[in-house]
């Protein structure tokens, strides 16, 4: 897998995101976040390590929506995940955004991946061209 | 070299002591542009925003709290609390149980340019504290300041059932009150039939009920008055009669010396800083009494929408101090076409609803039509111009309140829309026809807004 052809809108992404090496994930363009069926974090990569300013360790194994990115926790993003673990489907959308990265307002665009198959979910973030 | 490894350390601790505080913080720039904010002031704040962008503050939180800019730029002074844990009410039932119903807003003036927020999600704290200022206001009723009170012996259906000499002293009836309903004591337009009989309905359930507001005396003249009802126990009837069923006590007091802080107490919490008029929080509050009620005792409910057309015109041709002055000349207009037991708010910017209990979708479009005529035959004076307005309004009711308030604001929506999209200065009914129609969005980013 050549994880460098992968970009942000990359169709059926998340299967491929799962194959990927931490290394591979920390050469991407866009940050990835990624957590099991329990919201813990699994996937932290480097691209989203140095724009929220927080390394790896202190994030992963933690509950994302308290713990790490409390912003999402609304009905936008946290509840697009549960209603998809509820009704078991599927979840691949794109919405815009702001993030409070460093705690400055940043506008970006997220992209929410859920796959009932695999279990595991990404939150992938870009950020907009100001 | 270890000095800085601390030092990056202890700055991402820092960060990340930010990112997980239970709280909403913003520092903005005076007329509310966000210069830090922390994540769960974007949590709170990214449902609320019309452009999908978190620029400024006031814009973001314009929809649900139009006061805020006008707060901020009337605080004169130099720094300090511009206002304290202030309650924003979002919609109503909201779905789902990642949307909370009301926030509450903090503001606090750095200096000249820059200012501090704190939002936090207060909704379960707010139906908790509702129930203990029920149970305050029921001591208060009975422990504190009697100095005078009339006592009334009331029947099942809330007539008073016999004289005595307090409700000579207090309200100057005489024995002629007797079998009256104990509306008798409120202006002619501040209580309805079914009004009265839900408060003998809600004293049985809750074993009192409690009001306060403007009530009468015999001569016409008014006093404010706290009256507290609460349900007698039930005495055996004497033998061989059938028993008379339930029957309440009624003390009534009047309390005007203390209507000063107890309006200040209710302006503060529950009227709109420009208008004077209630706000989003007292709409929602009352009219969710009201459906809730009249679930038991089924009876039309009518909302009417209504708002300034070309209010943004307005605002470029005289500037925003020529739109506030449009909008507190509407706002007197509005307390004049309505009765005290209506509900008239400033729900948005320049969007205003009107909650009208006992009231079927024919006589509200009729009162509509009175307020529109009205102002179209009215100037507001203005730094030495004349401005002429009109409004669109659109009106809905429920024959009872089995779906809430939000499908209903959201009919009388549908209704201002057609309205404005037929030329305005028209009142529209809602129709079946209108139900696939967009909802009129005052504050849209959308063209309509433009155009409004």
């Amino acid at each position: 897998m050549n994880a460098s052809a992968l970009s942000f809108s990359t169709a059926d992404l998340a299967a491929q995101l799962d194959t990927c090496s931490p290394e591979q994930l920390d050469q991407l363009d866009f940050g990835v976040i990624g957590f099991d069926a329990d919201t813990n974090v699994q996937r932290y990569n480097a691209f989203e390590s140095q724009a929220a300013g927080l390394s790896p360790q202190r994030v992963i194994g933690q509950p994302l929506f308290t713990n790490v990115a409390p912003c999402l926790n609304n009905f936008m993003v946290a509840q697009r995940f549960e209603d998809a673990l509820d009704e078991g489907s599927a979840l691949d959308d794109t919405i815009d955004y702001v993030l409070t990265l460093r705690m400055r307002p940043v506008k970006v665009a997220l992209r929410l991946l859920a796959s009932p198959a695999s279990g595991n979910r990404y939150v992938l973030v870009q950020r907009q061209p100001r | 070299m270890e000095d800085i490894a601390q030092l990056r350390a202890e700055h991402e601790a820092l960060i990340q002591f930010l990112y997980l505080a239970p709280v909403g913080l913003v520092q903005a720039d005076i007329d509310g542009g966000i210069v830090m904010m922390n994540p769960i002031s974007a949590q709170l704040l990214m449902p609320l925003s019309r452009d999908g962008g978190l620029d400024n503050l006031f814009t973001a939180l314009e929809s649900v709290a139009p006061d805020l800019r006008h707060l901020c730029a009337d605080f004169s002074k130099r720094a300090g609390k511009i206002c304290d844990g202030l309650h924003v009410h979002l919609n109503a039932g909201g779905a789902g149980k990642k949307v909370p119903q009301i926030l509450a807003v903090t503001l606090l003036k750095l200096d000249a340019r820059r200012i501090m927020a704190v939002i936090d999600d207060v909704t379960l704290q707010v139906r908790r504290e509702r129930q203990l200022r029920q149970n305050d206001a029921w001591l208060n009723a009975i422990l504190t300041g009697i100095t005078d009170y009339a006592l009334v012996g009331l029947d099942a259906r809330g007539a008073i059932t016999e004289w005595n000499a307090s409700i000579g002293r207090v309200t100057g009836f005489g024995q002629d009150a007797v079998g009256q309903p104990y509306s008798l004591f409120y202006p002619p337009d501040g209580m309805t039939p079914e009004h009265l009989l839900d408060r003998l309905r809600d004293a049985e359930r809750d074993g009192w009920s409690l009001d306060e507001g403007r009530r009468m005396r015999a001569d016409g003249s008014s006093f404010w008055g706290s009256a507290l009802i609460a349900p007698l126990p039930e005495r055996e009837p004497p033998c061989g009669l059938e028993a008379d069923g339930p029957a309440y006590c009624l003390i009534l007091r009047d309390i005007t010396d203390k209507r000063e802080a107890s309006e200040r107490r209710r302006r503060e919490a529950f009227g709109d800083h420009l208008t004077g008029l209630a706000n989003r929080r007292a709409f929602f509050e009352a009219a969710e009494q009201e459906l809730t009620r009249s679930r038991a005792v089924p009876r039309p409910t009518a909302v009417i929408t209504l708002d300034a057309d070309h209010f943004k015109a307005v605002n470029d041709r005289y500037g925003h101090p020529g739109g506030d002055a449009v909008l507190q000349h509407l706002a007197a207009i509005l307390g004049e076409t309505f009765r005290e037991v209506d509900v008239v708010a400033r729900i948005g910017g320049e969007e205003f609803a009107v909650l009208l209990p006992s009231t079927d979708l024919s006589r509200a479009a009729v009162v509509a039509e009175r307020l529109r005529a009205s102002v179209a035959s009215q100037v507001v004076h203005f730094d030495g111009e004349r401005i002429r307005y009109t409004i669109s309004a659109g009106v809905a009711s429920v024959a009872d309140g089995m779906e809430g308030i939000d499908p209903l604001l959201k009919r009388a929506d549908q209704a201002l829309y057609a309205a404005k999209r037929a030329g305005r200065n028209r009142v529209e009914r809602w129709r079946p026809e209108l139900a696939s129609s967009p909802i009129h969005q005052s504050q849209g980013n959308e063209g309509d807004r433009h155009d409004a």
